[in-house]
């Protein structure tokens, strides 16, 4: 039981790094993030679970990083938009940018990450409909979404 | 090197795909965070604050009232006086915090401590003690005026006056047939994903303000007329800005404490808005014709009268002042319509404050005007385009001076109307989508035509600077924020100084690089910043030849320059681009660099723009293809320009069909995206847009008109044309929602 007040501490693994740290039960893991870790390329666009500005991978899975707390990614590992591609683009980053796919670019970091998962799970054959089926959860307000529906489709067809 | 006209890769797009952008929250600069005590009525006189309980909370430094802040204020925002006459307007300027909460959620009071948890906690511990008042919540209730909104004002009423030409009388005697119309918007929330936010600094005398804005050279005006600081000493940084959409040239209450605050405590204090906090902070459109027009039994439109009623919300800001002056203006738009009364109002409500959101003014105006030639057309049995090519203004006729005294400055919308029905497939899809209909589909097809005006001077700024190694560097007034016209002011530069567009950065939106600067809205961009840029550019070229004639041993006006190379031709002999520009740091005179201010006025693209939709049993309607064949002037860069048609239309869809901030009977606006319906990747149809290959360029530099705005100044009206398509009923206004269109099919 953690007492009102007390901190609780947490491990875990983000973009390959182990970080150890003492966060309050409440804390949520978006905030863990932008705020504790400085990762600040996933974003907070709403407080309904609604925008998928925050969409992270924890444990291979794409999660709404403002609807978990910090301590409930104890034990996992994370992969933000830093993370992606290893220092190099990844080709998800370079579809989006081929395909004019962002314009303000903050549902950006979400989408990929977003894009991310779904191509990991369906793989080249993926269909206009899984695409909008899959990204339903993040919105932009910016592209009307058809050049982020070409862009996703470019990444997969590329190989990694 | 040819870069304008071509879809060239957006310049700065690495840092926003790898997570590197840096919008205002991003920012690591070490602050306090602030958090509003707002109030839960629509109407109400704060009788005290007990912020006793708040203070004790662990990380909390201070809580500010209106008696603590609002007297560091001399002025608060009022209408911006660049576009808007102040004096046709009642209003009160904004305060930072209120002593009379005038609408759900307007700020009381400030939290301000260590974190944003803690701030939190506090807010629902400071005691307020109100006295209800009573409220407008309606526009009818507020034009009876029993309730005020403004004591002092005396009125609901901010704005009156009549907008007459010709003569309207004699127009409606001569009618053949007159025909009652009505056109409302409901009310809209912009909305774009990343909130708004703010971070303020004081250093004893000099205050630096991040602000998520479109227009921080006006931010540091307002901040120096209201806290009397020199604008000086005020420096303005735009970080990113994640998407505005005209909602961020709009000073909130909000900002004003925050900066407040900040010089009191002498630290650096920063509001990022929660989604709920930005709901309410900007609202738009909201309003309502209704009228009557004169037409002649062969489709001659003789007149137009009707009132225009504007809700206001609950107090004048910065742009809202625009709309009941601008829409009466435009609503003759590319007809021939000389007889006209348009009387204006614009109302305060106790519901949160109305802003601009894009295309201000000219989507109302285009709905209204569209909404009429649809009505006429049907009354008449005439074909929705073969009455607008009936009424429009001819080639012959150009420049057009309006009824209003608008100069349209160029185009010819017959020719391009006949050219638009082709790309678009007007006849083949109409007649489609009634064989569609016969097999039992519930198909519509919807057309409808914009005139905008765009461009709005008057003025704007630009700066090339060619450093010794010479690489570029473009400074503009403009700001952009997502439209990627960073990225097509530089392929004008790259055009005009003849280099590779991989040595030109352009860079904007700090008030201590920009000279001066009026920022990005109003699709004016890449006509009047551009344009400003690449006057610029001519003048910096100008230098480099008298520098590269000197190398030469030549007159200037014999040293000829093209792609890197001035060439002094009679003697064969040359320089590089970049030994000139070492040079020019080296000799006499030294310095590479020219600003320009330019002065513009507006400029007027159009376009024709179609959308497809298809209906279920459940009266759900979705767009499933949307059309658009535009005339924008030259077109820069045909990409960027083709993503603003598709996210403007995705706006439209979102506006005709999801879109309305719902506020009930006590005031409270919905203030989560559960309740207000941003169109997701599901809602999005197919987009194909087209710009043609005649443009009837501008009179700008660039040749450019502007697209920012197009889609959704015409998008509402040609979906809703596409329902009544569909089902043969009428409908006035946006958004149209399932349970009307549902009840029109079971009738
Ligand atoms: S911020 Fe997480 S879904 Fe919007
Ligand atoms: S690019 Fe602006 S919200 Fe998607």
């Amino acid at each position: 039981m953690v007492k009102p007040g007390e901190k609780v501490k947490i491990k875990v693994k983000v973009n390959g790094v182990q970080y150890e740290g003492e966060v309050p039960p409440r804390k949520l893991l978006v905030h863990f993030l932008r705020d504790d870790l400085g990762l600040t390329g996933t974003k907070v666009g709403c407080d309904t679970t609604t925008c998928g500005a925050c969409t992270v991978i924890l444990n291979g899975k794409s999660v709404k990083s403002c609807t978990l707390l910090a301590v409930q990614a104890d034990g996992g590992e994370i992969l933000t938009i830093e993370g992606l591609g290893n220092g190099k683009l990844h080709r998800i980053q370079e579809a989006f940018s081929n395909n004019f796919a962002l314009q303000c670019g903050f549902c950006t970091p979400g989408m990929i990450m977003q894009t991310y998962y779904l191509l990991k799970e369906k793989g080249s054959e993926i269909s206009e409909e899984e695409i909008r089926d899959g990204l339903h959860g993040n919105i932009c307000r910016c592209t009307g979404y058809q050049n982020i529906i070409k862009a996703v489709e470019e990444a997969s067809k590329v190989r990694s | 090197m040819n870069y304008v006209g071509k879809p060239v890769k957006r310049l700065n797009d690495s840092k926003f795909i790898t997570g590197k952008s840096v919008y205002i929250d991003d920012l690591q600069i070490s602050s306090l965070n602030a958090a509003f005590v707002r109030s839960p009525y629509a109407h109400a006189r704060v009788k005290s604050v007990d912020a006793s309980d708040a203070l004790k909370t662990k990380g909390i430094v201070a809580v500010f009232t209106a008696k603590d802040l609002n007297p560091m204020t001399s002025d608060g925002p009022g209408p911006w006086v660049t576009y808007i006459n102040q004096a046709e307007w009642k209003f009160v300027p904004r305060k930072p915090l209120t002593e009379e909460a005038r609408y759900v959620g307007d700020p009381v009071a400030i939290v301000i401590g260590i974190d944003k948890y803690s701030v939190r906690d506090a807010v629902d511990k400071v005691n307020v003690d109100y006295e209800e008042l009573p409220s407008a919540i309606a526009l009818e209730d507020a034009l009876k005026g029993e309730a005020l909104v403004h004591k002092e004002l005396g009125t609901n009423v901010g704005y009156k006056k009549d907008f007459s030409a010709g003569n309207v009388e004699s127009a409606f005697k001569s009618a053949d047939k007159v025909i009652p119309v009505e056109a409302s918007n409901t009310r809209l929330i912009p909305s774009p994903m990343e909130p708004r936010g703010i971070v303020s600094r004081w250093e004893g005398g000099s205050l630096t303000v991040w602000y998520s804005t479109q227009i921080p050279h006006f931010a540091r005006e307002e901040f120096s007329k209201d806290f009397g600081i020199p604008s000086s000493r005020i420096r303005v940084i735009m970080p990113d800005v994640g998407g505005a959409f005209g909602s961020k040239a709009h000073f909130v209450a909000e900002d004003l404490a925050v900066v407040a605050s900040s010089i009191k405590l002498g630290r650096t204090v920063r509001w990022t808005a929660t989604r709920s906090e930005e709901l309410i902070s900007s609202n738009a459109r909201h309003n309502t014709f209704k009228g009557e027009v004169a037409v002649k039994r062969d489709g001659t439109i003789l007149g137009i009268r009707g009132d225009l009623t504007v809700d206001l919300g609950a107090y004048l800001t910065y742009t809202e002042g625009l709309q009941p002056a601008i829409i009466p203006l435009m609503i003759p738009g590319p007809y021939k319509i000389r007889d006209i009364l348009v009387r204006s109002t614009a109302v305060y409500t106790n519901t949160p404050p109305i802003t601009m959101y894009r295309g201000a003014s000219r989507p109302e105006a285009t709905f209204i005007i569209e909404r009429i030639m649809s009505t006429v057309a049907d009354e008449l049995h005439m074909d929705d385009l073969e009455l607008r090519e009936k009424n429009m203004v001819r080639a012959d006729e150009m420049p057009y001076k309006n009824p209003f005294g608008l100069v349209y400055d160029s185009g010819d919308y017959l020719s391009f109307l006949r050219e638009a029905k082709e790309k678009l497939k007007y006849h083949e899809t109409l007649t489609w989508a009634e064989a569609e209909r016969t097999k039992g589909k519930r198909i519509g097809v919807g057309t409808a035509f914009y005139l905008e005006i765009s461009g709005f001077g008057p003025w704007e700024y630009g700066e090339i600077r060619v450093d010794e190694r010479g690489d570029v560097t473009v400074v503009t007034g403009g700001t952009p924020h997502g439209q990627g016209t960073d990225t097509a002011i530089a392929q004008v530069v790259a055009d005009e100084l003849q280099i590779d567009i991989g040595r030109i950065n352009v860079v904007w939106g700090d008030t201590q690089v920009v000279a001066s600067g009026m920022g990005s809205y109003g699709s004016r961009t890449i006509s009047i910043a551009g344009s400003a840029a690449k006057s610029a550019s001519r003048q910096v070229l100008e230098k480099m030849k008298y520098v590269a004639a000197k190398m030469l041993n030549a007159d200037v006006e014999e040293v000829e320059y093209s792609s890197c190379e001035f060439k002094y031709k009679k003697e064969g002999k040359s320089v590089k681009w970049d030994e000139v520009a070492k040079a020019a740091y080296s000799g006499k005179d030294p310095g590479l660099y020219a600003s320009v201010t330019l002065e513009g006025d507006v400029t007027y693209p159009y376009g024709l723009h179609m959308a497809i939709v298809e209906i279920d049993d459940t009266g759900i309607v979705r767009v499933k293809e949307y059309r658009a064949y535009d005339d924008i002037g030259r077109v820069i860069n045909p990409a960027l320009a083709e993503a603003q048609i598709h996210g403007g239309a995705m706006q439209g869809v979102g506006q005709a069909l999801y879109e309305e901030a719902r506020i009930n009977d006590e005031g409270q606006l919905a203030v989560s995206y559960a309740e207000y319906f941003v169109p997701t990747i599901m809602e999005s149809p197919h987009y194909t847009s087209y710009f043609t290959d005649r443009p009837f360029p501008s009179n700008y530099a660039t040749g450019t008109k502007g697209v920012g705005e197009a889609a959704l100044i015409v998008g509402p009206a040609a979906i809703v044309r596409a329902i009544e398509n569909a089902t043969g009923k009428r409908f006035n206004k946006t958004p149209v929602t399932p349970e009307e269109v549902y009840k029109s099919l079971i009738k």
